[in-house]
């Protein structure tokens, strides 16, 4: 979906609005990981940004903790894939 | 800030008299239910707010007894000068109370009274955050879909100008920057999504991915003798040889004629022949079918 080139942390945390250490909290649980190809640093594609903000959305404004958060973000994306099937 | 009346306790469907366990299930309920990261629905996103905003309010008995007694001016006690609760407020957010010579924002406002701020269960904090990546559909006819153009979206009372590119496929999703839901507490804004929707067409009809099924009709002499006719695509009209002895329902393919692939290139068109008799012959006409009905002998073909 996305063509954009692989980009690094930091920037995953500017796009999304929140500070990096959060970002890397969200990386623990599983919620994005690092893009496959080598690089000097790791790298990670740009739509973790928009993944990020969501989970950390409902976790505040649900009440989820992390992994409640990373656990419903992953569901919400299979639901939207079954239902792009139809 | 929209301070149009709303019924908090209508919003949070729970009676005048409900205690605090009642407002608090009922919100996290519908919470969850209208949250725009788990609800698609165009509303969601307001719905969500204004469940916010009655929380904010019923769940605080300070601000809960104001709404009860004042209705609709609940908030204009707010707006007077500042007391010693305010005092305490600034002073906890860092503001001291000596002459800073600070306004009173409407962002601080919403702060204090909105329905962003801590609700009391632990549950908020704070801070900037992106705001929600939105979808939309962008129809298109088959033509338009195949040249690229504009066209004026209107999504939340807004008015946003989209290019979309030559070649969009069925069910494609096109990247707005920043067109989303705006960010909180200065956080970055969402992006728009559009997923692009192919409107059906009068005359090509869908086969598979990439193809495309026309129809192409031909006169009974045409299909039996082999002829060059004009066939419509979706780029103008094209000629296609019709092989002698053709018969109706035979496909003819025009390569790279039919839908953009997701890799590059475009499908193919299926010209299907389709032998059509006019209604009425004329004398002659109807004499020669007559000579070749004749010649060929009654029965039908196999």
């Amino acid at each position: 979906m996305s063509s954009e080139q692989p980009v690094e942390l930091t920037v995953i945390a500017r796009r999304a609005g929140v500070r990096i250490a959060l970002v890397r909290r969200y990386l623990e649980f599983g919620l994005f990981e690092a893009h496959p190809e080598p690089a000097e640093s790791p790298r990670y594609d740009p739509s973790s940004a928009a993944r990020v903000a969501r989970a950390e959305r409902m976790r505040r404004d649900l009440g989820l903790n992390y992994a409640g958060a990373v656990l419903v973000s992953e569901l919400l994306d299979r639901i939207r894939e079954l239902e792009s099937r139809q | 800030m929209p301070l149009a009346y709303t019924d908090y306790y209508e919003v949070l469907g729970v009676p005048r008299d409900a205690d605090q366990d009642a407002i608090r299930r009922a919100y996290r309920k519908l919470a969850r239910t209208y949250h725009p990261d788990v609800n698609s629905d165009s509303d969601a996103e307001d719905r969500f707010k204004q469940v916010g905003e009655a929380y904010e309010v019923l769940s605080d008995p300070e601000k809960r007894e104001r709404y009860d007694r004042l209705g609709a001016n609940w908030r204009e006690r707010e707006q007077e000068a500042p007391d010693a609760n305010f005092e305490e407020f600034f002073t906890r957010q860092g503001f001291g109370s000596d002459d800073t010579g600070f306004e009173f924002s409407d962002d601080l406002f919403e702060r204090l009274f909105g329905g962003r701020a801590g609700d009391g269960s632990g549950w908020r904090t704070s801070g900037p955050l992106r705001g929600v990546d939105r979808e939309a559909l962008l129809e298109l006819s088959l033509e338009d879909a195949l040249e690229g153009g504009r066209r004026k979206l209107t999504l939340d009372r807004r008015d946003i100008d989209v290019n979309f590119p030559a070649g969009v496929r069925d069910g494609q999703l096109i990247r707005l920057a920043g067109q989303g839901g705006p960010g909180r507490d200065g956080g970055p804004p969402g992006d728009l999504y559009l997923r692009i929707a192919l409107k059906p067409h009068p005359a090509f009809r869908r086969r598979g991915e990439n193809d495309l099924d026309v129809d192409l009709p031909v006169a009974a002499w045409q299909a039996a003798l082999g002829a060059t006719v004009p066939v419509r695509t979706p780029s103008g009209t094209a000629q296609i040889r019709v092989p002698e002895g053709s018969s109706s329902g035979r496909r003819l393919r025009l390569r790279g004629r039919g839908l953009p692939k997701a890799g590059g290139g475009r499908g193919d068109l299926h010209a299907i022949v389709k032998i059509t008799i006019p209604k009425h012959l004329s004398d002659r006409e109807r004499e020669l079918y007559e000579q070749l009905a004749k010649d060929s002998g009654q029965e039908a073909p196999v």
